[in-house]
């Protein structure tokens, strides 16, 4: 009760500061905020998959940054000096992230069930940050790519603030992505069974759900947002080697600011940490050179210290 | 188990390091063969040797701050820079003796490290990784962006180490130090092993709410793994900068950190002979790569692809043998070598197989209560 008055007082300070600003200012920060919700939207979707794959089976996946970056690069090959139309590239894309989440589940993460979750957290690690890495930059070279423009060019101009089409477009296909997932987990059989195994795999397994099952589904649906994630992303940024450290720290305290096990709780935290960067590079970055490249790590332990379980997240008891 | 004929007959025996007159001879052996090598090897091996030894010394931090208390760092190399910055800032900027500074970036990076050390006091398992890794970036960013001390993304250059009238310029000069301060490093991580505060570690390792019950105090003993296995960490940053002799933002990677677990990983968690294993094996397997296996590559593939590969497939094959030491041999190299021991002590008949000690049993697993 005592955190959520505090943020009900922050959220009152913040309105009265902004409404006591000159015009020219309030316009703006409001042109940062709008900016900062339409980049949270597409964060949200990068974390999803990361919040998928830890719901069903409790491993939470360091290497999802890297295996967007990779799907990326391909759906950039695949449009750019391949040439396919739009829709086939997508329809082979999502046939070989399908197959990535298999092979992931089926050779490194099947073995390691029953391990600790910092077992499985340190194998995805070094799987993201070198074996993917690897292979991305082996296939695709590590050079900066422009996507191919998928969604329309042009702004919306509303009042004094413009929004770019390609983003507008990317946070309404992320936030009707991230219902159909929110939708898929609430209400149906499937999603009731991933919840289920995520409680207690053993007794999931003796009720009649097959585990092994959910777990290479949650992989496929993980690869997937990370597929969808990279072409999102990639029309707000160049696709870059970097790209997958990008991703990944921009997830990390946007799952844990939500609430690892939270799906809403990672859309709301998503808009939070989009909205949080665009106030940063527009206030601080003239006085700090770089500033909104420390801020995501300075909300990862903020939010780790203050609140690990996030603001939907479950409290976890220990017993000896 | 020990050798047939060999008894422990009295407590101090059952607990020294060296139980034999053979462990001595060898060890005496092994210390003149380390200690010769400049005789026998050209600058390159020096400089693959030097590496090493630096990395020995990184691991061997991290071993106590992960192996034995199991606080898994990931920003390892971030501290080794602290160490390399601090001296380097500290001798070109104030003109200090490079001496002098050894025990001051230790230092540094321990205090540093106690500092990136608190979130312990309420996170565990990968919530506390995480906060490492954000430890990590700014870290970084404080060596890119303040540039007034660490001359931003260029870096800062050091003039040449030099003990009195000995200059330590040349490779083999440089060598006899690292491996001086390896010897050192590894006497020091097999002893704090062995006191009261090691066998704190471990417990906290292998139960953490069971320790604190039983009257060890959990925190104070985390931020002192911390603090220890940041002073390792700062005296390899020390001998790094005085190796390179620049220090530069792009020289500390996450990357590099991720070695640094991956042979504990490969050596085995929880021993002090684990990280040499990892570390040698490791670095030998550098050294073919880039001499033997990248070179084949290049010739083999088409010619524009020649750039990519030398990046690239250490990545890969790194990456790729740390994840098949976790899945199929967790217990890393150094389980693989005892077990070889005993197969060549119960040789014919190495097929019964042994019951094994309890403790024994325990060391170089990653435990489930980590998480």
């Amino acid at each position: 009760m005592a955190v959520v008055s505090v943020v009900a007082a922050i959220a009152v300070g913040c309105l009265v500061l902004f409404l006591r600003l000159p015009v020219d200012d309030r316009d703006q920060a409001m042109q940062a905020i709008v900016d900062g919700i339409m980049k949270g939207g597409v964060y949200a979707l990068v974390a999803l998959g990361v919040v998928v794959v830890y719901k069903s089976s409790k491993v939470f996946n360091l290497a999802h940054g890297a295996i967007l970056m990779l799907l990326a690069y391909f759906t950039w090959w695949l449009l750019a000096p391949t040439d396919l139309p739009l829709w086939t590239a997508l329809i082979i894309v999502g046939a070989t992230s399908v197959v990535i989440g298999l092979v992931i589940d089926r050779l490194m993460m099947r073995p390691m069930i029953g391990q600790s979750g910092l077992t499985t957290f340190i194998l995805t690690m070094v799987l993201g940050f070198s074996v993917v890495q690897g292979i991305a930059v082996l296939l695709f070279g590590g050079d900066p790519r422009p996507m191919p423009s998928i969604f329309p060019s042009g702004r919306l101009t509303v009042g004094s603030i413009t929004v770019q089409y390609p983003w507008l477009s990317a946070f309404i296909a992320a936030a009707a992505m991230f219902l159909v997932f929110v939708t898929y987990f609430r209400y149906t059989r499937g999603g009731l069974a991933m919840r289920a195994v995520s409680e207690d795999p053993v007794v999931s397994q003796s009720l009649g759900i097959a585990v092994k099952r959910i777990f290479a589904i949650a992989w496929v649906v993980g690869c997937l947002s990370a597929a969808a994630g990279g072409l999102l992303l990639c029309s707000m940024n160049p696709v870059h080697q970097d790209l997958g450290n990008f991703a990944i720290i921009r997830a990390l305290p946007v799952v844990l600011l939500g609430g690892i096990e939270s799906i809403p709780g990672a859309f709301i935290g998503a808009l939070i940490i989009g909205v949080a960067e665009m106030l940063a590079i527009t206030y601080i970055d003239p006085h700090v050179t770089g500033f909104s490249m420390l801020l995501p790590f300075i909300l990862i332990v903020v939010v780790l210290i203050i609140r690990p379980h996030g603001l939907f997240g479950l409290r976890e008891i220990r017993r000896i | 188990m020990l050798p047939g004929g060999v008894f422990n007959t009295r407590y101090d025996s059952d607990l020294a390091i060296l139980r034999t007159r053979t462990h001595w001879v060898l060890l005496a052996v092994a210390l003149v063969v380390v200690f010769t090598v400049p005789l026998f090897a050209d600058d390159y091996w020096l400089g693959i040797l030097i590496d090493m030894g630096i990395a020995i010394v990184a691991v061997l931090g991290l071993h106590i701050l992960s192996g034995l208390c199991g606080l898994i760092s990931i920003a390892q190399a971030a501290f080794v820079g602290v160490g390399a910055y601090t001296v380097a800032i500290l001798t070109t900027q104030l003109g200090l003796n490079s001496w002098l500074c050894l025990p001051i970036s230790a230092l540094s990076a321990g205090l540093v490290g106690l500092f990136f050390g608190l979130p312990c006091f309420r996170l565990k398992g990968f919530y506390l990784v995480i906060s490492t890794l954000a430890a990590h970036f700014v870290i970084i960013w404080c060596f890119e962006h303040f540039d007034s001390f660490t001359g931003g993304f260029r870096g800062l250059h050091l003039d040449p180490l030099s003990l009195g009238p000995i200059d330590l310029r040349s490779r083999s000069a440089f060598y006899l130090l690292t491996t001086a301060v390896v010897v050192l490093a590894a006497f020091l991580g097999k002893n704090i092993q062995r006191t009261a505060a090691g066998r704190a570690f471990v417990a906290i390792r292998d139960n953490e709410l069971a320790a604190e019950v039983s009257g060890i105090p959990v925190f104070r003993y985390k931020m002192l793994a911390f603090f220890i296995g940041c002073l390792f960490a700062g005296v390899a940053g020390w001998l790094w900068a005085y190796f390179q002799r620049s220090v530069a933002p792009s020289h500390f990677q996450l990357i590099d950190s991720i070695w640094y677990i991956g042979m504990l990983i490969v050596g085995g968690w929880g021993t002090t002979t684990g990280v040499f294993f990892g570390a040698i094996s490791l670095s030998f397997l550098d050294v073919l790569l880039k001499d033997y296996i990248n070179p084949a590559l290049v010739k083999s593939l088409p010619p524009d692809w020649a750039g990519q590969i030398s990046v690239s497939t250490g990545l890969i094959l790194f990456g790729g043998i740390i994840i098949a030491f976790m899945i199929l041999e967790p217990r890393g190299l150094y389980y693989r070598w005892e077990k070889l021991k005993s197969y060549y002590r119960l040789h014919p008949y190495s097929h019964i197989p042994v019951p094994v000690k309890e403790d024994e049993e325990k060391e170089g697993e990653m435990d489930d209560s980590l998480g």
